[in-house]
Formats: structure tokens, sequence, C-alpha cells
């Protein structure tokens, strides 16, 4: 069983890494990979809301959203049985995950005024953050239980914490690199990403 | 400014303007959205056995309706391989029921000419959801179809094209023996002289894992399938193993 | 905030330059996904095909004008503290729309999409459209610099997906391009066009080729 949860977080992280391999979480990746410091902190960030989130947003489907998912309120009318909510999906995730980014905000605040001023602007944008609806939609998409939803959270936060710190590390490094002038920022930094997706994939063959 | 009292009001109406515009789409289109689900797994069923609209003519929602109840049948068998006589496959739900199959029979003129068996299970990043096909004799692989999958499309994608599960056409599920040995997606191209020719089919290449996939459920979901296979197999003579 | 556009009291005419500038603008100069780096996630995860990259960007296209509508219609009326939600909250029931619509019509391209289509949610430009410019100003620009960004964004996904599929899988829309011959003569697929890595290099090229002929310097 262990064994199973620790090949979803292997998984999550290496092999299917959320921004690698699916493309999610872009905006503020490359927004935010200037400095190592500043992508570490939103890393956290957005490791910390997924690990919460996941199984929040799993908890709602199972148990409100998904068909039948009601039935446990069928001591008042049987009607609640058939009840299907889960068009409601995508509106009820995006809600959550927008209250826990505010109580992150919050705390962050509190705790530490300095990364809250570096992160700035890109703080309510991680409500946005495609990452963070993605691994929910995911999890649904893919039928996950209770733990491996959280495992697969933290799996796909932590990978992409490890991604955009290594982009901002390489970042920081080619600043001072000679780079014709139409290839500076965006341009370079997506095939600089091109070939970090390749070697991520080499993880691929791993069997686990 | 606001005040915090319009602010709420605010909050409210939105909340009730946008639940009664989806509550109301939903159920608008809910009817439509079930129907084609239904649809796409009827063509997936005719195209399995190898009927499809003809040339030049496309699978309307008419077309397909109207095949499907020439042809074929749906039955639903429990793990022992019996047949439950009252069960309808459509309103079978085998998360409830896990010991319950709803597999298809494809008729013509009275006569069984195959039956179709549902097979699921674990791709590279997926679950993968086909039809398989069986002669009557349980063996020779009439034809495959993949309807639902989440594989990189181009790659494992390519599973659901017809150059992939074209070639599992009158290939073979049994050895001499007549034990399952499934077919096996190999890496590349099936070298045609070995003797386990029969029992495999081409890879995709750069798909290797999704191949492997596939080779895996297949075998397992076959031996789901074995004892109802067993009390229905027909061997003409002279005829085992092709 | 939203009261200096109002001083204009007089009537413009529907097309004139200045709304022109919205749709034109946003096609070259200020493409949100090449300059003002946004919405980058769907551009990549749906390229593969051209055909789900069409409707794609169909599907961003409107709900991007439809939500530049409602939110430059309601400005004045968005309590600012809980600005973000009421604007995620329209963009989500728009959204939601789509994918009932798609399920219920397009059935085949609502399955290859899959998820995709309710991280148009989180596509950035709509937000960021909707912060940037349908908060301030009223509602046909509005809807316009909407339509103008919508397509900006398309025109980039469909030249990404004709590059990914051609070279993935030599096809273009399905349909078989590269000739049998050229296969007997060695030539292979790209696979790498298909994966991750080759849309963002492609990606890559396209940015660095605009902004070479654009001369613009954005950092």
């Amino acid at each position: 069983m262990l064994e199973h949860y620790l090949s979803l977080f292997v998984k999550a992280v290496f092999v299917e890494n959320i921004l690698l391999a699916f493309f999610l979480g872009m905006c503020s990746f490359l927004a935010v990979s200037k400095k190592v410091e500043t992508a570490v902190g939103l890393g956290t960030a957005v490791t910390f809301v997924l690990v919460i989130t996941a199984p929040m947003n799993w908890l709602i489907h199972e148990y409100i959203l998904k068909e039948g998912a009601l039935s446990w309120l069928s001591f008042i009318s049987e009607d609640f049985e058939k009840l299907d909510l889960s068009f409601l999906n995508f509106i009820t995730f995006i809600a959550t995950i927008a209250a826990m980014v505010q109580l992150v905000e919050m705390v962050i605040d509190k705790f530490s005024p300095r990364l809250y001023a570096a992160l700035g602007i890109f703080l309510p944008l991680i409500a946005v953050n495609c990452a963070i609806l993605g691994a929910c939609l995911f999890m649904v998409e893919r039928e996950y239980t209770l733990g491996e939803a959280t495992v697969f959270g933290a799996g796909a936060g932590l990978g992409w914490f490890l991604a955009i710190v290594a982009m901002a590390s390489i970042r920081m490094k080619i600043r001072y690199s000679n780079v014709p002038s139409g290839l500076k920022g965006l341009g370079l930094t997506m095939l600089i990403t091109g070939l970090m997706s390749m070697a991520f994939m080499l993880f691929s063959g791993i069997q686990l | 400014m606001h005040s915090t009292a319009y602010t709420f009001r605010f909050a409210i109406y939105v909340t009730l303007v946008c639940s009664v515009l989806l509550a109301a789409a939903a159920t608008v289109l809910k009817p439509r959205q079930v129907e084609n689900q239904l649809l796409e797994m009827k063509k997936n069923i005719l195209v399995s056995v190898d009927i499809r609209p003809q040339e030049g003519e496309s699978f309307t929602r008419e077309l397909i309706q109207a095949k499907y109840d020439q042809y074929i049948k749906g039955l639903v068998i429990n793990e022992n391989g019996e047949i439950l006589p009252d069960r309808d496959p459509g309103t079978l739900d085998p998360k409830k029921e896990p010991g319950l199959f709803g597999i298809y029979e494809r008729i013509e003129d009275g006569d069984i000419k195959a039956y179709v068996f549902p097979v699921s299970g674990k791709g590279l990043w997926s679950t993968i959801y086909g039809y398989l096909a069986l002669a009557p004799d349980m063996n020779t692989v009439v034809g495959i179809t993949f309807y639902q999958h989440g594989e990189t499309p181009g790659l494992g994608g390519e599973i659901e094209k017809d150059w992939f599960t074209s070639n599992f056409v009158g290939k073979k599920i049994r050895n001499d023996q007549g034990e399952i040995v499934s077919i096996n997606v190999v890496k590349g191209k099936v070298d045609p002289n070995s003797p386990e020719a029969y029992h495999q089919v081409d890879g995709i290449s750069g798909s290797t894992l999704t191949g492997r996939g596939v080779t895996n459920f297949l075998k397992s979901e076959l031996k789901k399938y074995e004892p109802f296979m067993q009390a229905h197999l027909q061997i003409k003579k002279g005829e085992i193993n092709g | 905030m939203a009261d200096k556009a109002e001083v204009q009291v007089k009537r413009e005419k529907l097309f004139s330059k200045k709304n022109l500038k919205n749709i034109t603008e946003p096609l070259s100069n200020n493409n949100p996904i090449t300059f003002q780096v946004l919405g980058i996630c769907s551009a990549l995860a749906v390229t593969v095909q051209i055909r789900t990259a069409l409707v794609m960007s169909l599907a961003v296209i409107s709900v991007l004008c439809l939500s530049n509508l409602t939110i430059s219609m309601l400005r004045k009326r968005i309590p600012s503290k809980i600005r973000i939600i009421v604007e995620l909250a329209v963009v989500a029931t728009l959204v939601i729309l789509v994918d009932q619509i798609l399920k219920a019509f397009l059935y085949n391209i609502s399955k290859q999409l899959s998820v995709f289509v309710g991280l148009i949610i989180t596509n950035c430009i709509i937000l960021g459209r909707a912060e940037a410019y349908a908060l301030q100003n009223k509602p046909w620009p509005s809807l316009l610099d909407g339509l103008g960004n919508g397509l900006g964004y398309g025109w980039i996904l469909m030249v990404i997906a004709t590059g990914r599929e051609i070279l993935g899988s030599g096809t273009f829309l399905g349909y078989s391009i590269i000739p049998e011959s050229l296969y007997n003569a060695g030539y292979e697929n790209m696979g790498l066009m298909v994966l991750a890595p080759g849309a963002f290099i492609l990606l890559g090229l396209l940015v660095w080729l605009q902004r070479t002929l654009n001369k613009t310097i954005s950092e």
C-alpha cells in the first residue's frame, strides 16, 4: 500500500510533472522565475495550496457533486440519490481554491512581509494557476481515492516547485550571457523549458 | 466605495444568477449528452464487429441506432459465465455490481456471428476503454476498438486508429492447448515467421508503455470472461487454431 | 475608478479607429501569448492536432468576448473587495456553459479536449483582460478587446498546431500530406513534436521570430 502511494508520488513529481508534461501553471512559471528567492516562495505557496485543496475538492466532489453523491441525504427525500451536480465541478473547485489562496495570502502577509512584497500580484494569481485547478480536475478524471488525491496533490505541487526553482536558477545564470535580442526573455525561456521537459521525459521509462 | 451589506447582497445575486443559469443549461442538455454517450458506445460495438457505414455514408445518429437494433443483442453475465436473462447491459452499473458484465452478440439470420466483450485497463497515462469482438470459436479476433483514453494524441493515442486496430483482426487469443495467451502488442513490427505471430500485433513507435498496458489488461480481461467463453465455445471439426 | 472613460460623452462610431485598434493590436504588437505572456498553458496542451486547437480557440474567443462584455456591464456594481471572485464566477459559469454545449453537440471533440475545457477558467488571458480592460471600459470596446485578444490567441494556437501536426504526425487536419515516397526514402515523423518538448521549442522559436520582426524588446 505504502509502495503504491510512493510510486504515485514519484510519478506525479517526475514522470508526469504537471508543468513539463501537461503545461499547467505556465503563466506564473514564466513570470516569477527570474529570481530563485521568489521562485522558492511561490513554489512553496502553490505546493501548500495544492496539498490542502486536492483532498478538500475530493471530499466536495465525492459527497456533494458526484452523481448519487448526495445519497447520504436520502433520509430526507429519495430524490437525492439521483441528483447529479457534477456540472458544478469547475465553479466549486475554483471557489475552494480562491478561498484557500486568500487564506494563504493572509498567512504570508502576517509571517513574512518580505515574501509577501516579493510575490506581489502573483499571490492572488495562484487562484488562476492552472496547475491547481488542473490537478483537481485530473484527480476527478482519474478516479483517485482520498489518499491518492492527497499524495497526487503533494506530488504535483512539489513537481511544480522543482521546475520553477530549476528554471529560476538557470535564468539567473543566463542573465549575463550574450543572447540575440529577439530571443531574450520569453523565447529563450521557452526553449530551455523544452530542454528541461525532454530531460524529465527520461523518467517515463522507469517502471514503478 | 460599497458597503459591506451591499457586497454581501451582490455576492448573493451573482451566486443566484449563476446557479440558475447553470442548472437550467444542465437540465436542458443532459438528455442529449446521455444519448451521445450511449450512441458512442453503440457505434464502437458496431465497429468492433466490422459493421461500418458504406462508402460515402457517415455514421449518423439514426444509422447507428438502426444498425445496432438490427444486429446487436446485449446480455448480462455473471462471474461464472451464466446469463442473467432479465437484465439489460444498458442499465448495468459496474461500480455497484462488480461481478456482472455486459456483453454483446452480433446476430445475423438468427446465428451468432461474434461476441463483443468490453475491455479496459491502464495505459500509460489513463484508463483505456474498448471492445474486443471474438468469433464464436472464442479464439479468433473479429475486431477491436478503443473508444476512451487519455493517451498522448499522435503517440499512444494512435491505439484508436484503424491502422493499429486492424492488425488485431484474425489473430488468435488461444494456443494449441486452448489456453488463453491473449494478444501481445510487441515493440516494433511482428516477425511473420515467428510461431508466436498469431498472438502478436505491431506496436506503436514511441509508445511502448501504452502497448504494454494494452497487452496486460487484454489478458486479465479475457480471463474474466473465460467461464462464459468455455460455456459457449463452438469449434468446428478440423479447425483448431486456423 | 471606472469613471475616467465615462467622461467622453461624445458618441463614438462603432468601428472608430480607436475601437478597431482593440482588435488589431493584440493580433501582432500586443499579442496575448507572445507579448503579454498569458494563456500559455492551454496554448501548448491542445495543439497536437489542428482540429482540437481550432475548437479550443473558438471556445476561448466566445468565453473571452462574453466575459469581457458581462464584466464591463457590471463594472460599476462589482464591489472591489470581491472583484476577483466575482470575475471568476462569471468566467466559470460561461465555461461550464461552453462545456455543456460541446458535450451535447460536439461530443467527439469534447472528449479530446477533456479537462482542458475546464482549464479555460484559469486561462490568464480571460481574467487578465477582465482586470486590465473590461473593469475600466464600456461594454462595446470591451467586447472588441475580447475579440481581438481571442483572435490573437487563436492564430498563435493555429500556427503551433499546424507545425506540430505536420511535423509530428505527417497530417494536416487529419489527412496525410507527406507523400508515401518520402517515408520510403527514410523520412520519419518527428515524435518529439507530439510530446511536450516539441510544443515548448516551437513556441520559443515563434516568439523569437515575432520579436525579431517587430523589433520591440519587452524586457
